[in-house]
């Protein structure tokens, strides 16, 4: 209980302190430190949930189980890393001329408010809330997205809110749709789910099957699911860097996060055909789509948005197919795709910083002229792309084995064919951009901040430690988190 | 009121028959609050009354005065065709809420093929209009559309949650208000289908 209020307190706290100094360094300190709290009590908060297995509950308004926890570990992970990758990206910042001093009190401030509206909308126990929160995670990072004020950058924050508000409007219509099926089928008016868990066979399958399209439809918008993605590659490429990991490593996976628990009921009152095929299909679209994308792109950071809808495909096809492995594999690879999508956007941020640019043809020889982030970004990059022994080779693998084990033997091999293609491309172009002849202006090095080197190291320990074992503290986590969707 | 809508060219018209809508809206929850006698239903529709009719088109005309843009709205479709347009999305929303409605009560059959209808035409009024306000409004009109929904299904959702669905409409046309002022510095336009920078 106390836990989860001090994960929704730090963020409101230091958003106020944010507005009061005006000394972006320490104040990004103090922030890093908050954070360093908020990881801690995550850990405690998946040591007493998952392992204790003792869902918290308070007030009639929080909620969390075993799979809040873990959204909340992963997101608390994040947020950390992204604060202490923030004190020496703004500093550079600043001292670049790109932002002035009162801008970074602002930039700490949206931090603080993108962050708190993550961790409640996976602590509140009722739908609606949800879907509020939802909505306030768009609103504050849209601000996020247009910082720079530059014309790109403020048309995508204007794309991002208006799809997303689209979206989320029909996900809206979903939830309204979703209560009224439990009021046709049992008589019940709520919109708590561990109520309508409860009552789930009383739910009138009809409706809840229109509903979930709609809840589909919006919240995958939300998740970057194609066809709906179109908003995804322009926010992403836009935001400031340590954003750009938030958006990537954890918004998209709450969406995912509200679809399932949508998904949970459904699953109970009408059995798993239905809400299976749905995601294995956006998941397959998903994955077809970016990797047309990918082969094609010369943005950096827009190549890197588009992976990301490429890892969402996977996680879908991963949930939709089920089991014990599928589900196991996909929360897995939830986990490392948000450490490793953040290692990528935090470096390909230092990589901007330095060539100004964001097109691949301009950026050469990243090795000799910043040897830290050019090992990072190799290293990043061959995780990515899925090669042993980074954590992501795991859970792609058990996604593609549950895949096999169901028998569908047709999908399997399109997905791994797919999944070879898109590691060449990145790959190829990636590649250029480390290995190639330096540019003229490459005399210089680039030196690194001793924060941004510690969030990358940070979080590289979870890319290669996951890769090489899975330790029995985080089995059991993810265990649990199946276990609530199984029951 | 929301054909009418879809016929205008001009913003300020846009934005009038929006707070006709809104009203209408205001005066359904009165009648209901005042039929059930609920103390919520009442501020429920007082915030309706404080916000859409009076606050946000207050602000947006504010907005529309301060980028100083024309009074055009841009229409990609005409007012002819958009409104044979929304009569077919209308039947659209009978044809769906016969779907949803299955006890056969005809008052609520009609509400809710009302209510959808409006959340359609909200969508149409947003991909169809060249300008960025338009946007707003319709997503604006949409909201109003799942409102009457979710009050003719089962008399509205839950207290708090109506409040933060409130708080987040309210928010997010400021938010929106204020990106529109910024594309219009930047761009000296508020024209959407100029917004092409981003591509691939």
């Amino acid at each position: 209980m106390i836990l989860i209020l001090l994960i929704l307190v730090i963020p409101l706290f230091l958003s106020v302190v944010s507005l009061l100094m005006n000394n972006h360094r320490r104040l990004g300190v103090i922030n890093s430190a908050g954070y360093l709290v908020i990881f801690l009590a995550g850990i405690k908060i998946v040591l007493n949930v998952s392992l204790g297995n003792n869902p918290i509950a308070a007030f009639n308004f929080f909620y969390c189980d075993a799979l809040s926890a873990f959204f909340i570990f992963t997101i608390s992970i994040i947020c950390f890393a992204a604060s202490l990758y923030s004190i020496g990206y703004i500093s550079s910042d600043v001292k670049n001329g790109a932002i002035s001093i009162k801008k970074s009190g602002v930039y700490y401030l949206l931090f603080n408010l993108f962050s708190f509206s993550m961790f409640l909308l996976v602590s509140v126990n009722n739908l609606g809330l949800m879907w509020a929160a939802m909505e306030i995670t768009t609103l504050v990072s849209a601000f996020l997205v247009g910082f720079y004020n530059s014309k790109q950058s403020v048309e995508a924050a204007w794309k991002y809110i208006i799809i997303c508000s689209v979206g989320i409007i029909f996900a809206l219509l979903g939830t309204i749709l979703f209560s009224y099926a439990f009021l046709e089928g049992g008589g019940i008016k709520t919109l708590n789910w561990a109520e309508m868990m409860l009552a789930a066979d009383k739910l009138n399958p009809n409706i809840a099957k229109i509903a979930f399209i709609f809840i589909l439809v919006g919240f995958g918008t939300k998740a970057g699911l194609a066809p709906m993605h179109t908003w995804l590659p322009d926010a992403h490429s836009q935001a400031v860097a340590p954003i750009s990991a938030l958006l990537s490593g954890v918004l998209l996976k709450t969406a995912l996060y509200a679809i399932l628990r949508f998904g949970i009921i459904l699953n109970k009152s009408i059995g798993p055909g239905y809400f299976s095929h749905l995601l294995i299909f956006f998941g397959l679209l998903s994955l077809l789509i970016s990797s047309g994308f990918i082969i094609v792109q010369k943005d950096i950071k827009r190549l890197l948005a588009y992976s990301s809808i490429e890892h969402i495909g996977l996680i879908c096809l991963g949930i939709g197919v089920g089991g014990y492995l599928g589900l196991f594999g996909a929360f897995l690879h939830l986990f490392n795709h948000a450490v490793t999508k953040s290692l990528m956007f935090f470096s390909a941020g230092n990589i901007v910083q330095f060539f100004k640019k964001h097109s691949m043809d301009s950026i050469k020889g990243l090795f000799w002229s910043m040897p830290f982030t050019g090992a990072v970004f190799l290293l990043g990059t061959l995780a990515i792309g899925g090669l042993p022994p980074f954590s992501i080779f795991v859970s792609e693998i058990m996604i593609a084995q549950s895949i096999f084990n169901g028998g569908n033997y047709f999908l399997g091999f399109l997905i791994l064919g797919l999944l070879a293609v898109i590691f060449g491309a990145i790959i190829n172009h990636f590649s250029k951009i480390i290995f190639g002849v330096k540019t003229s202006s490459g005399e210089i090095i680039f030196r690194e901040g001793l924060s941004v080197k510690l969030s990358c190291i940070f979080l590289l320990v979870f890319i290669i430690g996951l890769g090489v074992v899975i330790p029995p503290f985080f089995k059991n986590a993810i265990n649990s988190a199946v276990k609530v969707i199984i029951n | 009121m929301t054909y009418f809508m879809v016929a205008v060219k001009r913003i300020t018209a846009l934005i009038n028959s929006f707070r006709y809508q809104s009203l209408f809206l205001f005066l359904i929850t009165l009648l209901e609050a005042w039929r059930e006698r609920s103390i919520e239903l009442y501020i429920v529709a007082f915030l309706l009354l404080l916000l859409k009719v009076i606050v946000i088109p207050h602000f947006l005309f504010e907005t529309v005065r301060k980028i100083k843009v024309n009074d055009s709205l841009g229409l990609f479709v005409n007012s002819q065709l958009s409104l044979f347009f929304a009569l077919g999305l209308t039947y659209l929303s009978v044809v769906f809420s016969r779907l949803v409605i299955t006890d056969g009560n005809t008052f609520k059959l009609i509400a809710v093929s009302i209510s959808f209808s409006i959340t359609l035409i909200g969508l149409f009024i947003m991909s169809t209009r060249i300008k960025a306000l338009a946007q707003i409004i319709g997503l604006l009109v949409m909201e109003n559309g799942i409102f009457l929904i979710a009050s003719s299904f089962s008399g509205g959702m839950p207290f708090f949650v109506e409040m933060a669905v409130f708080f987040d409409v309210f928010v997010s046309v400021v938010i929106l208000g204020l990106f529109m002022y910024r594309i219009n510095k930047l761009f000296t336009h508020i024209d959407v289908n100029k917004l092409a920078h981003l591509k691939g």
